[in-house]
């Protein structure tokens, strides 16, 4: 189960999967204004965490309106807790609790 | 701190961000509480265009609320952060607003008070407005108590 994932860990993208793990969908503008990216290198992170299977990007509409949305599959779940575990394991064996910040 | 306390961080923080983002803003309970006042009010007038005129506002007024949160609604939070504890604390609140709007009505009402309904809603109402925000308050807490991943 604990498994560091390099394509999870760069803090670009360490950023945008930890936001959608705790989302059912985030909406693009969202992980967009959130990370302070743009909207290119934003929809770069999406896809190539797209082709790795982790996500999924889902267009709809909203009160007539287009939405681009963005979820974790259930690799990209899957991927995150195994990534989450390897590194609790990294800091527990460093001698240190896991304490969330206040 | 070490790369991976930092990722943990990291973490915390952005489903911090999420939570915050999808809680129900604070002005949708005063606006509520006060949508369901004036209907009662509207109701409890006898006055049939009155009620008329009030249930079409409630119906609007609600139905315009309910769309601007969910057309503001930037993500979803995930199910399992706010879990059955979380559920069941919503489903509480509702019931004991009901159950104090309901007694209370009828209380009245059986004293021969004018206009039970409508002094019965006052405590609901205010009951949303203050609630409400608490409510929120504490789905916070306990999404964030929650594991990072793993044991959802």
């Amino acid at each position: 189960m604990n498994r560091f994932d390099e394509l999870i860990h760069a803090p670009t993208r360490l950023s945008l999967v930890s936001l959608l793990a705790a989302t059912e969908w985030a909406d693009f503008r969202f992980l967009r204004d959130s990370l302070g990216m743009s909207d290119s290198a934003l929809s770069k992170q999406l896809t190539t965490l797209e082709e790795a299977g982790y996500l999924e990007i889902r267009k709809s509409f909203v009160a007539k309106r287009p939405r681009t949305s963005a979820r974790l599959t259930a690799n990209g779940h899957e991927a995150f807790a195994g990534h989450v575990a390897a590194l609790q394991e990294i800091v527990a064996r460093a001698g240190k609790s896991v304490v969330p910040p206040l | 701190m070490t790369d991976a306390e930092r990722a943990l961080a990291e973490m915390h923080a952005r489903r911090a961000q999420v939570v915050e983002t999808g809680l129900v803003p604070q002005w949708y309970w005063a606006a509520v509480g006060g949508l369901m006042i004036l209907f009662v009010v509207a109701i409890e007038s006898g006055i049939p265009w009155l009620i008329a005129t009030g249930s079409i506002a409630y119906a609007l007024g609600l139905g315009a609320m309910i769309a601007l949160v969910v057309r503001k609604a930037q993500v979803q939070v995930r199910y399992e952060l706010l879990g059955a504890r979380g559920i069941l604390t919503i489903v509480g609140f509702a019931a004991v607003l009901i159950a104090v709007g309901l007694a209370l009505g009828f209380a009245l009402d059986s004293q021969g008070v004018p206009f039970p309904a409508t002094l019965a809603m006052l405590p609901v109402a205010a009951g949303m407005t203050l609630g409400g925000p608490r409510l929120m308050a504490h789905l916070r807490t306990l999404m964030l108590s929650r594991p990072l991943a793993g044991s959802r």
